[in-house]
């Protein structure tokens, strides 16, 4: 540009608004250019950072949900397993196990020592204990024990003779005043009474008219 | 071309400043050339044939154009603006994917919070056949395989795994395996795979035979105790919705309010700056019955072992709080096992208890009594003669055994159920019999019967009351100890707990209250409370069912519980047969209370058609009453009052 001929009058203006120099333009483009460089660059980085950030966030993500489920999943088989060991059917059951016969009329014992109701021995005592053992093996009483065989085979431990079977199960069952037994006597199934209770003769002629 | 510029100022107009270097490339040819291209072709220009007007050409394209343009500012206005949420929304299906939170179901518990019905995680295995296929496994084999692997874990036929997995359709991808198994089963299976996958990567003879084995989460309702109260809880269909008992007249509280989830995705992803949008579901509530397990339980075990030993067809135990009228247990016999439906018989699927209307017999006596000495026609020493046989409207009434003319006090009638003795007392309750029939009905109406217990279970009956003015010449004798009227189970427990609690009906109630997913406990309405006769008659009528179970001359002598006061009716009833429509059999029946003197627990028991051995009320339903009600008793821990029986007077001599 150097070798151009000297301009004048309009032409000398417009050339004046023009920006010539080549090595200045150069000189004030490098800060820009490393300006624009950083930011992509940065931005770049940034993208990176993010997404990775992104992709540990949703890993961590997973993770949980998966111990979320896990947990859950363990917590509904437990619950389901002491649903087993709770259900009536299987206390009666256990508790048959053990030697135990469901009691009787129900009776109460008072603070002062007295007995309200009528207590008598539990209608099926004898049986159950001639059958069963009244000591069961240890690790059916262990309650992660799992569950003793419906059998109830009887346990090395289990060397109570049968003959005193009937009078140890009695007194269990029968609320004697004893003041550490103020309840009643709980657990009863109600299916055995029945069979022992006395049957009244003069109800048993049926007679095809209805109004009893 | 600065030089140039400066000759031809119109020509060009301000050289641009981004080019300074063009003039010099251009050197060549000079800019001196282009003047002398120019001009050549304007003199050639007068000798083209002279096109027309330049103006209506222009015209016609601005007009076009403007045209084109309007129909582009029309369309824009009506994109943009007019149509604008149509098209954001079709932009956003695809932008956005959304899908439904399922809501859990609430549980349903008893009185102490024991749950009867929770919902659990499952997972239903399913297979994609042509995994199975020789071009997958490079075996024959495949399903056989697998079905040997899957059979032992999914408790399921090793043939019919294979038919699964071999299907007819040979282009079908779909096929389950099992439905809704535990997530064990599922993690079993899983472990199996990798074992599986692991063995094929190292060993090219095995073949991973359980690749096509996948499985869809979902939920499933359980039971934990079984057939217990299932009529109560009834069940849930494959929907996931309640389709009997509880489950179905709660539903909408029980089912509790699905959730949304809805976000922008990029290539199925979730984009995160954008926004999501999220209603959380709402889970269920949980319900509270009134139900105690434990005699639930009792109740159900006794039922079930009578009607079995009896071989009837049906049985039912209701048991109430005669104080608050809640129900502690109802129980049918046969029952369901609500976990496994398959195996359940439709007939059983009810709650018989509330569903079958039945005659009740000498249960209901009591009810006439109630009038009887409400009206002040006769106390329980008046004096009845009650002859052999009784001739009234077009029929000759007899009592249950043939026997001479017995003296009875009114109580008396009540132990001994004489239907003779009753029809006398009651024919006191107006001038004229059509005047009796309308107190009388008045008085049954009061106790409930012919009218919803107010429980709202789903295909409850309310039973079969005539209205006075249409009972026939008959009914109005048959009424009075208990045919020609129909009721259920839990309307005849209601009319011993509103004698039980001095005489005040409480309207019966199943439901204790709701737990809200906030853990906040929501009791249920108070039931309603009416008085049916006064507090003198309702004792005097306790005392009175006593004599039935404490009177050696009574009928209910099998519920005697030694130490308490007992009050309980027994009934034997001529069974209309719902297959004819015709009476045969019986329904037998014991309903009562103790203690007698400070009434708790009311016991309803009635069997239906028994065949075998007894059939009379007092001697299959008075041992059940009495199993029951000790049980109760001891549950919760009622100890007997130790009053002295009252021992009314039965016969007298004339």
């Amino acid at each position: 540009m150097s070798r151009k001929p000297k301009l004048r009058g309009r032409a000398a203006r417009l050339a004046r608004l023009i920006p010539v120099t080549a090595g200045s333009g150069q000189a004030a483009r490098t800060p820009f250019v490393l300006l624009v460089v950083l930011l992509l660059g940065g931005g770049l980085i940034g993208l990176l950072v993010l997404n990775s950030a992104l992709s540990e966030g949703s890993f961590k993500l997973d993770d949980l949900q998966k111990g979320t489920t896990d947990l859950t999943d363990e917590e509904q088989a437990l619950q389901r397993s002491i649903d087993a060991y709770s259900a009536p059917e299987a206390l009666q059951r256990r508790a048959r196990e053990l030697g135990m016969v469901p009691g009787g009329d129900p009776a109460f014992l008072n603070p002062d020592g007295t007995v309200k109701g009528v207590p008598s021995p539990a209608a099926d005592a004898q049986p159950a204990s001639v059958r069963r053992p009244l000591v069961l093996a240890p690790e059916a009483m262990d309650p992660a024990g799992g569950l003793p065989p419906a059998t109830g085979t009887p346990a090395p431990t289990a060397t109570a003779p049968t003959a005193t079977a009937p009078t140890a199960t009695a007194p269990t069952r029968q609320p004697k005043p004893t003041p550490a037994a103020p309840e009643p006597v709980r657990p009863a199934d109600p299916a055995q009474p029945a069979a022992a209770t006395p049957v009244l003769p003069a109800m048993t002629t049926p007679t095809p008219t209805p109004g009893r | 071309m600065t030089e140039v510029s400066d000759r031809e100022p119109p020509r060009r107009r301000v050289p641009r400043p981004a080019r300074p270097e063009r003039p010099a490339a251009r050197r060549g040819p000079g800019p001196g050339a282009r003047p002398a291209r120019r001009p050549a072709p304007r003199p050639a220009a007068p000798k083209v044939i002279r096109l027309g007007s330049p103006r209506p050409r222009l015209r016609m394209v601005g007009l076009a154009l403007t045209l084109v343009l309007i129909a582009f500012v029309v369309r824009l206005l009506q994109v943009q603006a007019v149509d604008a949420s149509t098209y954001a929304a079709k932009a956003e299906e695809n932008r956005y994917v959304g899908y439904t939170l399922a809501a859990d179901r609430g549980g349903i518990t008893d009185r102490a919070g024991v749950d009867l019905a929770t919902s659990v995680d499952a997972y239903t295995i399913t297979a994609d056949p042509t995994l199975f296929t020789r071009k997958q496994l490079k075996v024959d084999d495949g399903p056989e395989q697998a079905a040997a692997l899957l059979a032992p874990i999914l408790g399921a036929e090793q043939d019919t795994l294979v038919k699964k997995l071999r299907p007819a359709n040979r282009n079908l991808r779909y096929t389950v395996l099992a439905y809704r198994q535990t997530p064990q089963v599922w993690k079993q299976i899983k472990d199996l795979k990798t074992a599986l996958t692991d063995r094929a990567e190292t060993d090219p003879g095995t073949v991973n035979a359980l690749a096509g084995v996948l499985a869809v989460p979902t939920s499933k309702r359980v039971y934990p105790n079984g057939d217990l109260a299932a009529g109560i809880l009834g069940w849930v269909n494959a929907e996931g919705k309640g389709a009997g008992g509880v489950e179905q007249q709660l539903n909408s509280l029980l089912s509790g309010k699905d959730g949304k989830i809805r976000y922008a995705q990029a290539g199925g992803r979730q984009v995160p700056t954008v926004g999501s949008t999220e209603t959380p579901a709402v889970p269920g509530s949980d319900v509270e019955l009134t139900i105690d397990r434990d005699i639930q339980w009792a109740a159900q075990n006794a039922i079930t072992d009578q009607v079995k030993a009896s071989a009837a067809d049906r049985g039912y135990v209701v048991v109430q709080d005669t104080r608050t009228g809640e129900i502690l247990a109802m129980a049918n016999s046969p029952g369901f096992d609500p976990n496994d439906l398959s195996k359940a018989s439709s007939v059983n699927m009810g709650n018989a208890a509330l569903q079958d209307a039945y005659e009740p017999g000498s249960t209901a006596k009591v009810m006439s009594m109630a009038a009887v000495l409400e009206q002040k026609v006769a106390t329980p020493q008046t004096h009845v003669v009650v002859p052999n046989r009784l001739h009234r409207g077009d029929r000759l009434f007899k009592d249950d055994i043939d026997h001479p003319t017995w003296y009875l006090t009114l109580n008396g009638v009540l132990a001994k159920s004489s239907n003779i003795g009753t029809i006398l007392a009651t024919g006191q309750l107006g001038k004229t019999q059509r005047q009796a029939n309308q107190v009388l009905h008045s008085y049954l109406r009061k106790f409930g019967i012919g009218g919803y217990t107010g429980l709202d279970f789903p295909g409850e009956t309310k039973g079969i009351l005539a209205a006075p003015g249409d009972w026939s010449t008959s009914q109005q004798f048959t009424i009075p100890f208990g045919q020609g009227v129909s009721l259920n189970a839990v309307q005849a427990a209601s009319v011993y707990s509103t004698i039980a609690n001095g005489g005040v009906r409480v309207e019966p109630s199943l439901v204790r209250g709701t737990k809200g997913p906030d853990g906040r406990f929501t009791p249920a309405a108070k039931p309603k409370e009416t008085r049916v006769v006064s507090a003198r008659t309702a004792k005097t009528l306790g005392r009175m069912l006593e004599s039935v179970v404490d009177d050696e001359e009574g009928t209910g002598t099998k519920a005697r519980i030694p130490g308490y006061r007992v009050a309980g009716k027994t009934g034997t009833a001529n069974r209309v047969d719902p297959a004819t429509g015709k009476y045969k059999g019986y329904t037998s029946s014991f309903a009562g209370f103790a203690p007698a003197d400070k009434p708790r627990i009311t016991v309803y028991c009635a069997i239906q058609n028994s065949t075998k051995g007894s059939y009379f009320g007092g001697q299959i339903c008075g041992p059940v009453y009495k199993q029951v009600m000790e049980f109760a008793l001891k549950s919760l821990q009622v100890p007997p009052t130790g009053a002295k029986a009252a021992r009314l007077p039965v016969a007298y001599k004339p």
